[in-house]
């Protein structure tokens, strides 16, 4: 055995633990300047977005600084500046002897006494006071009195100190005094003080006042900021503390952070991006006017932009562009869906371009056909509860006479005993004053519900004319895809197997009433094409494909309607559209034909006068529930133009027969399948008047749970590909709406319905964005823009406004297009006079009563209805469109509000003084002369005048117009309506009143009167007899 | 194959603990289990030459010449123990820097999550709910897994093994452990975390996690199987099943346990109250993953069916 062999190392004892123990705490170390790295830096970048953005404002400041500097000194050159600055110079001058005198007293006596005196007094004073607590706050009488004491003690103890002189010398004195005489002097020497710094401000006061005068000056010449209010900027920015910057609003329970870095927005100075080098996150607040209306004090940021405000670690946690923040940013394309939140009830909010386009695409496109959306189309429910409501009412009352009838019968008893025969009465009284008040209020739905029937329009054709209006082979060859036939019409492409479509057109074509059409011979088509384009059709409709595409989208494309339509109809149609083969009767729910009137020995006679049903006396729907007016057209009129439109059609056009049509079979499957596809939505179909809507509600679609989303096999895809949220599902589902059924195995039935629109990739983005603002708002009530002044005027006439189209004829806004200006004849110079007239500002122009009557009848005239009411020049022609009560109710006041009006209006015509004779001379001699031929251009009611007249005639007037108005209106009309044919500049300003600015006539020698105010006054007081003489002195010409 | 499915799942903060598991548990195991072999081997040769046992010798380490008697707790022990929590604060503190709390949205109770999983140490139980009513995985069975663990040092007649890694002397209690802990409840966990998808269905590690996913399953009671129709049937009929399981499975664990000499010893060591109890035990534990089998591939819900409870 070898010697003791080399003793094995004892692994416990003799192994060292230095290195790993030396490494672990190394790394420790270091994930402790990690851990405290994270906490100061990486977890908070915004401190970095805010050390970044002082720099770079700086610098751009300091750029600016200059060029505005530059603006500045050339104000300071200019004479008014000089003249105020010699101003304040001199004020400076006057007041400087009793300035100098004012701070001498102040510095050499005032101050340094007051300064040596202070300490001491507020010692004492001290002193004092805390005694005095302690005797207030004490209990025990014994205490108190030692307390007493003490104070008494303290005030009379004496003090010496050293106290500057009072007459100013410098040189100092000694005093001894107890705590009354100081608070003496302290007393007397800050009450001088006050004086004299009161005598220093009114001795500089007119310095001051030109001072203020001189910066207003500057600031309201200046554009931008002052240099020196840009210094301040910089100034503010060298003492900027990187901190969070956040927006606290109490009462929504608000955190908005975003400022911690936009630290742009809200900067007075405009920034762009370019100012920033590129870092878009500095860039000031896009719109300022918006900023001014929703002040972010009180909105913050995120109830407009989404987003999670209190988030700062970063990009994606503020912006909220994560998975578990349920509310993400709005991108920029669909910004405006913040809108929609607090303007819901709107279809029209200011600065929403976006937002609005997907609200008018909603409408017009009849989404609210299939889907619910508050707002929209809330006029068949509003009829249904007004008929409901009078059911009840209705029972009620009969309820109400039963008893009434029972009170009297009991009444006639003899046997009753008197006391009862009392209430007896008592109660019979009541019913009969019940009664009463329910008639009253049934006759008030009764006329509501008549001018809900009205309102209610639907937004295609309706189906049960089919059999009168239309070409039997076209109707399949319509439904299978309309866009082939007319690519921009608003029917959308439904997804139907060739059975599906036979089985629909067959319940179409035989669920179309019968009716016979009064026959007319066939009009003259160059005519018809002529009347077409000048009587206002193309508002609406247009005619031509691609580059020869005219006139208006709001209404369909007559390109190829002579291939499907039957002339007959369509002489009725334009001639009024609102005319039915039968009225429809909601009660028996079925159309009422001649056999019915014939039943009840009367004739088949039904329009707005005549409403009632023949079998129960229920009101009828009497009309068509289509938007297109009544152009009052004569009949050759109408022929004319169906004339024209007949010979719109393909030459080559066929239709392969559709015998199937017939088929009562295919009939039975085809009413499964158009409730199915939810047709009844937008057209009236028979026996499905009262069809629900077969959609979704998109009320609040913008904030339903992603997961009730219904992305079906994508979901994954979607998620990896990131378009998991609205925005994804919305845009694509607008794009193609069998987009989710990929994949898909369903019975055809079961599958996506909605059929595809085939919206432009903007207009998708703009109902995106109306969807994605459609939400369930946390917002407290007060936050919603709902107001109840002439505001809310506003809003609710512009969905009539939408609703009708007036602005494809009229300018409501300025800048706004009208189809009228877009079409090719009216680019003629001479065609200018032509065109629809504007409405901006009509509210301030015409009497609303006037107007009132003028909607309801733009003829203005019950006899001779086919002509314009007020511009009988014009071709184009103001429709009837057979408005409501309501409906011209809302649009008077609509107008009254666009224009600020005060409602009600009050005429002021009995204030305006009378003419006396020689005014009346010395008008009717201006109104001739050869310097402002009125008549010229003004209509008179001479044909052969009138022909040639550009404007109303003054007869209309008194009635039509507001006196101010006109006054502003003669003084200068160019600032009122840019572009009129009315000369401007007819008056001009001498001393405090107007006079005629040409050659006076004679007469006007020593008138000292405001001469356009005579001319108002003159045309409000025109009168028939007024005009024929005027015609007579040979003017008409 | 998704990857990226099973990428989401393993690297979701909530389930960082459970991949962790996935290695850490194994690991141990294995390294425990490695000590005890060394010891075992230490034990053999000692039990070889009792000359060498009479020398000094640590419990863990084969005695070599040299070696110091007996080691101090300090430094030797603390400067290990000091070692593994500068580890320890190190991987914590790097783990709170990089994963953040998984906040989510905030709730919605008209829109619960799915699948709604419970923390990751809870979820064997919510596993557990799927073989058993609730009250028997909610409330019975985890009573009976504390007082199982708190019973066991009461009927451990095994005297070797106390303070030092072995397999050899304690080959029953790191088996049933094993059993257990490992092959049940950490298993659970694993299945809980990485295949139980939307609406608690069964999805391999790899298949997507389809929310519209549909499995065709009916599943049946056992008495339903062989026609047994009645209150009164089904609860003598599932009486008796039950009887038979526990008898059966009784019986085995007595073959198991008699198996060896070194059992046989420790038998003869137990009173009745210690055997009657860990066979008890050892039959519900048992009892789990059999009625697993029973679900998963016979798709029996209920063995025994009374008004009162169902198993």
């Amino acid at each position: 055995m070898p010697e003791n062999p080399a003793p094995e190392q004892d692994p416990v004892i003799n192994s060292s633990l230095s290195r790993p123990l030396l490494v672990s705490s190394l790394v420790v170390f270091l994930t402790l300047v990690w851990a405290l790295a994270d906490e100061t830096y990486f977890m908070r970048p915004w401190k970095q977005y805010q050390r970044r953005f002082v720099n770079l404002y700086t610098a751009y400041l300091k750029r600016i600084q200059p060029v505005q500097g530059r603006g500045e000194e050339a104000i300071r050159k200019s004479a008014a500046y000089q003249e105020l600055d010699r101003q304040i110079k001199e004020a400076q001058k006057a007041a400087a002897p009793e300035v100098s005198r004012i701070n001498r007293e102040m510095n050499e006596i005032i101050q340094p006494r007051l300064s040596d005196l202070t300490a001491k007094f507020q010692e004492v004073r001290g002193h004092v006071s805390a005694l005095t607590y302690d005797l207030e706050t004490t209990a025990s009488p014994s205490s108190k009195k030692s307390i007493q004491q003490e104070i008494d003690k303290v005030r009379k103890e004496r003090h010496e100190l050293k106290l500057a002189k009072a007459e100013g010398s410098g040189q100092t004195e000694r005093v001894e005094w107890d705590f009354s005489q100081l608070e003496q002097e302290y007393q007397s020497l800050k009450d001088r003080k006050a004086q004299l710094t009161s005598e220093l401000i009114r001795a500089q006061a007119p310095e001051t006042e030109l001072r203020q005068k001189l910066n207003t000056y500057v600031k309201e010449q200046m554009t931008g900021l002052t240099r020196e209010q840009i210094q301040g900027l910089v100034d503010k920015m060298e003492t900027f503390r990187v901190e969070i910057k956040q927006i606290h609003v109490k009462e929504i329970d608000l955190v908005d952070r975003c400022e911690s870095c936009h630290l742009g927005a809200r900067e007075p100075v405009e920034i762009r991006k370019a100012d920033m080098r590129g870092e878009e996150v500095f860039t000031s607040h896009p719109s300022r006017d918006l900023l001014k209306i929703h002040d972010p004090e009180r909105f913050g940021c995120t109830p407009c932009h989404n987003g999670n405000g209190i988030g700062t670690a970063s990009v994606e946690k503020a912006h909220g562009t994560y998975e578990h923040w349920l509310w993400p940013l709005y991108t920029k394309a669909n910004v405006e869906a913040g809108c929609e939140q607090c303007h819901a009830r709107e279809i029209v909010t200011d600065h929403a371009e976006t937002l609005n386009q997907g609200r008018e695409l909603f409408r017009g496109q009849g989404c609210m056909g299939c889907h619910r959306f508050e707002g929209f189309d809330r006029e068949p429910e509003v009829l249904q509860t007004v008929r409901q409501t009078i059911r009840q009412l209705d029972m009620e009352r009969g309820d109400a006479e039963r008893d009434m009838n029972r009170a009297f019968q009991k009444m006639d008893d003899p046997n009753n005993p008197a006391e009862e025969l009392d209430s007896l009465k008592a109660r019979a009284d009541q019913l009969r004053v019940n009664i009463i008040r329910m008639n009253e209020k049934l006759e008030q739905l009764d006329m509501q519900s008549r001018s809900l029937l009205l309102e209610v329009k639907k937004v295609a054709p309706s189906l049960k004319e089919v059999r009168v209006k239309l070409r039997k082979e076209w109707i399949p060859v319509w439904i299978k895809n309309p866009h082939q036939f007319r690519p921009t019409t608003k029917m959308p492409v439904f997804r139907l197997d060739e059975d599906e479509i036979q089985a629909i057109a067959a319940f179409i074509w035989q669920s179309g009433v019968e009716g016979k059409l009064p026959e007319h011979p066939m009009g003259n088509a160059g005519r018809g094409k002529e009347l077409f384009e000048t009587r206002g059709c193309m508002a609406c409709h247009s005619v031509g494909e691609g580059s020869n595409f005219q006139g208006g989208t709001f209404a369909a494309n007559l390109t190829r309607v002579g291939e499907k339509a039957n002339y007959q109809y369509l002489v009725r149609w334009v001639h009024n559209p609102r005319e039915r083969t039968r009225p429809y009767c909601a009660l028996e729910k079925r159309d009422i034909g001649p056999e019915d009137y014939a039943r009840h020995g009367k004739p088949f006679l039904f329009d707005l006068q005549h409403t009632a049903c023949p079998n129960d006396g229920y009101t009828l729907q009497v009309q068509q529930m289509t938007v297109m007016p009544s152009l009052r057209l004569t009949w050759e009129e109408a022929q004319d133009i169906a004339a024209y439109l007949m010979t719109l059609k393909r030459p080559d056009a066929t239709y392969p027969p559709a015998p199937y049509l017939d088929d009562p079979q295919l009939k039975a499957k085809g009413v499964h399948l158009v409730r199915n596809y939810g047709c009844a939505g937008c057209h009236e179909i028979s026996g499905l008047e009262d069809e629900g809507r077969i959609g979704t509600e998109l009320t609040k679609e913008g904030s339903k749970p992603i997961e009730r989303l219904d992305f079906a096999l994508l979901t994954h895809e979607a998620k990896r590909q990131g378009w998991y949220d609205h925005k994804g599902f919305f845009t694509r589902k607008l794009r193609q709406p069998d987009f989710f059924d990929q994949g898909k195995v369903k019975a055809k039935l079961d599958r996506l319905k909605m059929p595809n629109f085939e919206l432009k990739p903007e207009e998708i983005n703009a109902v995106t964005t109306l969807l994605l603002g459609a939400v369930d708002s946390q917002l407290p009530e007060s936050y919603f823009y709902k107001p109840e002044d002439q505001r809310r005027d506003i809003q609710e006439g512009w969905w009539i406004v939408r609703k009708y189209n007036c602005m494809g004829c009229h300018v409501l806004r300025a800048n706004q297009q009208t189809v009228f200006i877009t079409l090719l004849r009216y680019q003629d110079p001479d065609w200018k006079e032509q065109m629809p007239p504007q409405l901006v500002g009509e509210g301030a122009r015409v009497d609303p009563e006037w107007l009132v009557r003028f909607l309801s009848n733009p003829a203005l005239n019950d006899k001779d209805v086919n002509r314009n009411g007020v511009r009988t020049y014009l071709r184009a022609r103001m429709p009837t469109f057979s408005f409501s009560a309501g409906e011209v109710d809302k649009l008077v006041r609509f107008f009254m509000a666009l224009a600020s009006q005060s409602t009600p209006y009050i005429q002021p015509k009995k204030d305006l003084e009378l003419l006396t004779e020689a005014e009346r001379t010395m008008a009717r001699q201006l109104f001739t002369s050869k310097g402002a031929p009125c008549l010229k251009c003004h209509a008179t009611g001479n044909a052969a005048h009138d022909a040639r007249a550009t404007a109303p005639n003054f007869l209309m007037a008194r009635d039509r117009l507001k006196p101010g108005w006109t006054l502003r209106w003669i003084l200068d009309p160019a600032m009122i309506a840019p572009g009129t044919a009315m000369p401007s500049g007819l008056f001009r300003r001498e001393g405090n009143h107007w006079v005629f600015n040409g050659p006076l006539p004679e007469s006007f020698k020593g008138y000292t009167k405001d001469q356009a105010d005579l001319l108002v006054r003159y045309m409000f007081e025109f009168t028939p007899e007024e005009l024929r003489r005027l015609g007579a002195g040979g003017v008409a010409d | 194959m998704d990857w990226a499915q099973l990428w989401e799942i393993a690297v979701a903060p909530d389930n960082v603990p459970i991949t962790a598991l996935l290695f850490l548990v194994p690991f141990f195991a294995w390294f425990g289990l490695r000590q005890a072999r060394a010891n075992d081997r230490l034990i053999e040769q000692l039990e070889a030459n009792p000359e060498m046992a009479k020398n000094h010798h640590r419990k863990v380490q084969p005695w070599k010449p040299g070696w110091v008697r007996e080691v101090q707790v300090w430094p030797y022990l603390l400067r290990i123990e000091f070692l593994a929590v500068l580890i320890v604060t190190a991987i914590l503190m790097i783990w709170s820097i990089t994963l953040n709390a998984p906040l989510e949205e905030p709730s919605n109770p008209t829109l619960t999550m799915n699948p709604a999983k419970a923390p990751w140490y809870f979820l064997g139980l919510q596993e557990m709910l799927v073989y058993f009513d609730p009250w028997m995985a909610g409330v019975v069975l985890p009573s009976l897994i504390i007082v199982g663990l708190m019973a066991i040092p009461y009927i451990d007649a095994n005297p070797l093994g106390a303070g030092y890694y072995t397999f050899k002397q304690r080959k029953w209690a790191i088996l049933t452990f094993c059993f257990g802990f490992i092959g049940l409840w950490v298993a659970m966990v694993i299945i809980g975390t990485f295949i139980r998808g939307p609406g608690w269905m069964w999805f391999w590690p790899g298949t997507t996690w389809d929310h519209d996913r549909l499995e065709f399953m009916v599943n049946r009671d056992l008495p339903d199987i062989f026609g047994i129709t009645g209150f009164l049937g089904k609860g003598i009929f599932g009486a008796i099943v039950v009887l038979l399981y526990m008898t059966a499975a009784g019986f085995g664990f007595h073959k198991l346990f008699n198996l060896n000499e070194f059992n046989r010893k420790i038998y003869k060591r137990m009173n009745i109250f210690q055997y009657v109890t860990m066979q008890l035990f050892l039959i519900l534990m048992l009892s789990l993953p059999v009625k697993m089998m029973l679900r998963l591939l016979f798709r029996i819900k209920y063995v025994w069916i009374t008004p009162w409870f169902n198993i």
